[in-house]
């Protein structure tokens, strides 16, 4: 072999110097690649320091529709607690069916238990984008709440009535700061039970679900 | 045995391993690299903080990608492909790990491991995808001789 690189015959202290290089350099380049993005667009790039999103996640309900046997439901934990970060919402053995823990926080919900709850129509579901966005395409049933009208007119929630469903609130997708947002303001404004999709909108189109057109109808 | 094992010792099997390694590795890290922040939620999916600080979530979620990405080019372009193999193969175990240590918290979510698109829900199925292609990496790294 004449090759000035090793082709797979390093060994020993020659080979982890190699394992080493690749960690090194894929590393090196990945904090550059943040460093870049972060001085042309700081909101895009990664911070130095990770903290954690303030929704924790809502667990799938098992396939075969049977409660999980072995960990004993303990009962959904007192609202502020959570510190316990392998079971964070205290749910123990719970997220069977639709049943979900009455907790004072917005829950994050993932596209699966979304499709399950819009399928048994046994939840209330907010669309946090604009009108425009809405009109153009939207999960059927979904009520269209932007996030920045409410901001701006709070009655609108005090009035909003999920006729005793949990609340599901979705926009377009990303770090959706307008669901997680508009989550907030609803358990501000004494709703319970508020489960935000973060995948929103798009992950929506993507898994080809039903959706809907049009605006609101006036008077709704 | 010595049939296997001169199978697997097969310089065209293990060079087809580490190209089938590298694409994967290559596949893997470059939708991760164009959505860093979504790869740094699907980290924190994970729940590593018992074992790795919360802090560090987005220092991974930077330098996994990259290292993925780095790995699987010396991979398929054959420069120093044993220890790109190597890095495959302890990189897929720690992820095997990761989703082992998931599933008996009764964790479920969407891994990310291709990053957000062709997201698959951690659980049995992503187990048996990462043993395999974990095996990929071991075939991959044999020793040349």
């Amino acid at each position: 072999m004449d090759r000035w690189w090793p082709d797979g015959t390093e060994t020993g202290s020659r080979l982890w110097q190699g394992v080493l290089l690749i960690v090194a350099t894929g590393s090196l380049l990945g904090i550059a690649q943040n460093a870049l993005v972060q001085r042309g667009a700081p909101k895009e790039a990664l911070a130095w320091r990770y903290t954690p999103p303030t929704l924790d996640v809502l667990p799938d309900a098992p396939a075969d529709g049977v409660a999980n046997g072995g960990t004993a439901p303990s009962s959904p934990s007192a609202p502020g607690t959570g510190g316990d970060m392998n079971d964070p919402l205290g749910l123990g053995g719970e997220g069977t069916g639709f049943d979900i823990p009455d907790v004072a926080r917005p829950l994050q919900i993932q596209i699966t238990r979304v499709k399950q709850f819009f399928d048994a129509k046994k939840a209330t579901i907010i669309d946090a984008r604009d009108p425009e966005e809405y009109a153009a395409g939207h999960i059927p049933g979904a009520i269209n709440l932007p996030h920045d009208q409410v901001a701006l007119d709070p009655d609108r929630l005090e009035k909003f009535d999920p006729q005793g469903k949990p609340i599901i609130v979705y926009c377009g997708g990303g770090t959706c700061e307008a669901s997680m947002n508009l989550g907030f303001a609803l358990v501000a404004a004494g709703k319970h039970k508020v489960l935000v999709f973060m995948g929103g909108w798009p992950e929506w189109v993507t898994k080809g679900y039903p959706v809907a057109k049009g605006p609101t109808p006036e008077g709704a | 045995m010595g049939v296997i094992r001169g199978f697997f010792a097969h310089p065209t099997v293990r060079r087809g391993a580490q190209l089938i390694a590298g694409a994967i590795f290559l596949a893997a890290a470059l939708p991760k690299i164009a959505d860093l922040s979504a790869f740094a939620t699907s980290v924190h999916n994970f729940r590593l903080e018992p074992v790795i600080p919360i802090v560090a979530t987005n220092l991974l979620a930077m330098t996994i990608p990259w290292t993925e990405l780095v790995a699987g080019l010396a991979l398929v372009a054959g420069v120093r492909p044993r220890a790109g193999a190597l890095v495959y193969t302890i990189l897929l175990g720690a992820f095997t790990i990761g989703v082992i240590a998931a599933m008996a918290r009764g964790l479920s979510f969407e891994c990310g491991c291709f990053g957000k698109a062709s997201a698959g829900t951690v659980g049995a199925k992503k187990l048996m995808e990462n043993l395999a292609m974990l095996a990929v990496g071991v075939v991959a790294s044999v020793e040349r001789r």
